[in-house]
């Protein structure tokens, strides 16, 4: 499947990267807040004074998406999220709690929910067709891609939108460092959303050719895809793995970049976009904004004419992906 | 509190319940809330009826009333003032 149109929102200023470019440094920071565009432009102004960030940022990366791929109506709509709508979750909570259960507001409730996202995407669209969301930790984006891939085959001439999005709040943020979930990584957030269709054009920013997840795999299964990859796709120019600083999965990650090759070139995405469980999101946006420009520009590291990309990841869970992506 | 007290204090909770990004001023006590105005739909009707029990104790009993008593900021402190429990002492 191709991606015909893709935006990202990141600690990292990207929104507007196609026409203004976008200098890709790491971010030096211990919580990562995203870089908001002005949504004034994307959406009605009436509308975002109920959104809360993650929702905000959502909607805006997904009509960006459509709006560069020239689609008004999606086929599907499919989000992946771990956390889902903190923001709001907390605020509903705390009153819940403040007002002894009694006189609740409507507004932080409805928007609580996981699906809350695509379902104002499509409410913004109008747009009655198959609406998804997976929530499945640090697979929340894969399985939506997966999702992506089957309706595609399925419906071979239609468009699916299709993303992720997590927030990092003040309550989440505090919680999570008290679990030792930052010690290496600082804490990010992002959304990125994707226009993916069977066939490409033009405007096409790359192709997905492959996504894979394991859970907990044994080592020879983890083993005989990597390699099965390697000889399969004769030259991956670079691996955009999600290892962080002193991560305990380190071996990990040596081994699988030492299955596809040693000499590949390795970019550690997580510098840009902070540690969630839905990063892939934007590693998979970086990947196929390199591809679509055609060249690699990470500070120190530069590579010209860039034409397949992997993403693997892999968390103390045992979750482990792959997303391969080729140039148009 | 007087009434013009009630109608600003009324504006800057407004405001506040549901995020609007104007300012007291911006808003004319008689102008409608719904639709024209200030553009407010249903959600934003449910949060005045909890702002008008949590602030002011004051429960809409008819439902049929609601048009009537969130037509405006001049609407709702005419039905507060009218449906208030005396302060005792």
């Amino acid at each position: 499947m191709f991606i015909n149109g893709a935006s990202a929102i990141s600690p990292l200023p990207v929104f507007d990267a196609v026409s203004a470019g976008v200098n890709v440094v790491p971010v030096l920071t211990q919580r990562g807040k995203v870089t908001e565009p002005d949504y004034g432009s994307l959406i009605d102004q009436k509308l975002i004074r109920r959104m809360s960030r993650i929702i905000r940022m959502g909607v805006a990366t997904a009509m960006d998406a459509l709006k560069q791929a020239g689609i008004q109506d999606p086929d599907a709509i499919l989000t992946g999220t771990a956390y889902g709508c903190l923001e709001d979750t907390g605020i509903f909570l705390k009153r819940l709690v403040e007002n002894k259960e009694e006189m609740l507001t409507p507004t932080a409730f409805i928007q609580s929910t996981h699906n809350t996202v695509g379902a104002q995407v499509a409410l913004l669209l109008k747009c009655h067709s198959y609406n998804n969301t997976y929530v499945q930790r640090s697979h929340s984006f894969e399985l939506s891609l997966m999702d992506a891939r089957l309706w595609l085959t399925e419906n071979p001439g239609s468009s699916v939108l299709v993303g992720a999005a997590d927030e990092l709040t003040d309550y989440s943020y505090a919680l999570l460092e008290r679990f030792a979930q930052f010690r290496n990584q600082w804490g990010g957030e992002g959304a990125a959303y994707f226009l993916v269709q069977s066939e490409s054009n033009s405007a096409s920013w790359a192709r997905i050719e492959q996504i894979y997840t394991l859970f907990q795999p044994d080592l020879e299964e983890i083993t005989a895809f990597a390699t099965k990859l390697s000889e399969e796709q004769n030259g991956i120019d670079l691996l955009l793995s999600g290892m962080e600083s002193g991560d305990v999965n380190a071996d990990q990650y040596a081994r699988i970049h030492g299955f596809i090759g040693e000499d590949i070139p390795v970019i550690h995405y997580k510098q840009y976009c902070g540690s969630y469980p839905t990063a892939t999101a934007f590693a998979c946006w970086l990947g196929a904004f390199w591809l679509k420009t055609g060249k690699v520009d990470a500070g120190s590291l530069q590579l010209n004419a860039p034409k397949r990309i992997l993403i693997y990841q892999t968390d103390s869970m045992g979750y482990h992906s792959f997303i391969l992506l080729k140039s148009c | 509190m007087n009434r013009d007290q009630l109608v600003e204090e009324l504006k800057q909770q407004i405001i506040e319940q549901l995020n609007l990004q104007v300012k007291p001023s911006d808003i004319v006590a008689a102008d409608p809330l719904f639709n024209e105005g200030l553009g407010l739909d249903s959600i934003d009707a449910l949060e005045l009826i909890v702002l008008m029990q949590q602030k002011y104790r004051i429960k809409l009993a008819n439902a049929e009333d609601g048009p009537k008593v969130f037509q405006s900021v001049d609407t709702m402190a005419d039905f507060i003032i009218a449906n208030q429990t005396p302060q005792a002492g």
